[in-house]
């Protein structure tokens, strides 16, 4: 066990083309998203675990000696589904959980911290087969909270950079280039799965119509593939031309299947204004959307598009995909935001 | 369009008025108070042309220098191929010459074509006109009978009839056009909704009579260059684009069934089912390149109202439809206009599957119409 501080941050992820086609058994394309989040990790000698996480208000801790005393055989396997329900009742107990706390996330990150503590620190540093493991480490917390995610999300976490993803297959994109966006949060909530639901549906009612869109937009992440490829040895103009076609065609093929919303059409027409180009991320009917930066772009315009953006109530942020997966870093190399918010300032 | 895809081509109730007064002035006249255009000419001029050249009443097989003598004859200026003006007079002689020879003498009369339509904004206005002018032509020389009865306010051509008179039509809109589909003077003479699929015009039973709002964005385009730019956007990327048509023709298909549907019994649902299809098409359109911020802003405002719009034609602005379901209350209907044309657009409230080439009695029209036909 290090006695050293350590911090590590992991990006979150986008996915650039085939959401809602995926479903259905189509490619997508998910990429890291340089909008990280950042783990500071200090040993000490207070004979306590203590998980701070200021975003949501958790703040607790567990007396070291106290969990050592229970019976953790049930995590030999390290795998969440193996655990039986009692298994789970302890592990919600040991937590502090209240009755209905599977509803709240706030416990779910708290469930997911003590599992992984106890599974991997009973035994007691990044090459492939490091990242391997810690994705297979990762994937087990998002079971606890999600209970049945696709792995796409932590994968992209662990290693950055684009995978592609396909009926249950993930593989990488090799060394994407890193493209700048802005991601924009459109603050209007939705249900993923009524959106969902809503494409089988017009999907079962218009089998002709609806089918050849899902073909299009594979045929678009297939083609954003390509390009990614090309643009890894040598970038050009052109290649950002074919992606901000791409995302345009894939907008357009996101309404037809019903998963537009008017916030979404507002962000792409704010966007169109400034010359630049939009799609919807994810489910739609609201939620976020990304817009391409092409390099030749000058400052003011970007921040142009950025206020109007914000203009219309939605968060903005620039940053950018293809980010570097799961990093660890020394504290001085850090922002002082951050470290202060890890601070809990 | 282009590949073997389906195109849905409906009659529009924006209706080109025609109406032919025979007299013994030893004239004829062509009035055109939309475009500006009165023209006389001599009979006895006429009469003296060597117009053999008309014998097969095919316009293509016009020479060049046929060609040229038929401009003079009209007494267009040098340039008048690229002004619509001079092409409507072109093909209002060649009609009454290529249709009214066989009379023993050539008739004296005054033709005055006023139309609900505007120009240049693809909504067939020159197939209206060319089939108006081959319908009076033939039924002032006889060569079909004037269906209207006494009392009757409008009356229709049989099958044969109508026949005959597209295929005059289409000989003027080859004048107009040069080389013409046929889709539209065939909609104007049958009315209704057709398929058009490579080159292949069939009629649907009984379209029912669909109520729409028809917008003008008055945004200029070249039909043209949106074609050659959605070619282009297929020949870069085949494997995005190809599907995209595919999924327009279903479109195309799943409205024929149930417009089919409706002519026995419509039910809300089907409303439904259609409007669904228009926002699904107009995203289509989109993703090709033939949108346009005009159109964009066009949808916006139905949406607000509830409705649901589609362009029609080329795109890059030009019209765009509006369905009206029959359940709308007329205040709904009016605040939606008023928003278009609070944009800068021209809003008609109409119909689509209107009756084609019709006779109507004088006493029938509504006075705009009579006082525009007497260039009032």
């Amino acid at each position: 066990m290090l006695s050293e501080v350590l911090l590590v941050s992991a990006p979150g992820k986008v996915i650039l083309h085939g959401e809602h086609a995926v479903v259905h058994g189509k490619v997508a394309l998910a990429v890291a998203l340089n909008l990280r989040t950042f783990l500071r990790l200090q040993p000490h000698s207070t004979g306590k675990v203590g998980l701070n996480l200021p975003n949501i208000g958790i703040k607790q801790a567990w007396d070291v000696a106290s969990l050592q005393l229970l019976d953790t055989s049930f995590l030999e396997q390290g795998d969440i589904t193996a655990l039986t329900p009692e298994q789970v009742e302890k592990l919600k107990e040991v937590a502090g959980c209240p009755e209905d706390c599977a509803n709240d996330h706030k416990w779910l990150a708290v469930l997911a911290f003590l599992f992984l503590y106890l599974s991997i620190c009973r035994k007691q540093r990044w090459t492939e087969e490091d990242l391997e493991l810690i994705n297979k480490w990762a994937f087990q917390g998002e079971r606890v909270i999600h209970g049945n995610p696709s792995g796409v999300d932590n994968t992209v976490s662990t290693w950055g950079g684009a995978l592609r993803y396909q009926q249950g297959k993930i593989s990488s994109l090799k060394r994407p280039p890193a493209l700048k966006i802005l991601l924009t949060n459109t603050k209007v909530p939705r249900s993923t799965k009524a959106l969902v639901a809503g494409v089988r549906n017009r999907l079962l009612k218009f089998p002709e119509i609806v089918a050849p869109v899902l073909t299009s937009i594979e045929a678009i992440s297939l083609e954003c593939e390509r390009v990614l490829a090309e643009m890894a040895s040598a970038p050009t103009p052109g290649h950002y031309l074919v992606l901000e076609e791409l995302i345009d065609m894939n907008q357009h093929h996101l309404n037809a299947l019903g998963v537009g919303h008017a916030s979404l059409d507002q962000l792409c027409q704010v966007t169109t204004a400034h010359g630049l180009h939009s799609k919807l991320t994810g489910g739609g009917g609201g939620g976020c959307g990304i817009t391409l930066l092409r390099p030749d772009l000058q400052r003011l315009e970007v921040e142009a598009a950025k206020q109007a953006l914000t203009g219309c109530g939605f968060d903005c942020w620039e940053t950018s995909i293809g980010a570097p997966g799961v990093s660890v870093h020394a504290a001085t190399s850090l922002d002082a935001p951050i470290l202060q918010a890890l601070d809990g300032i």
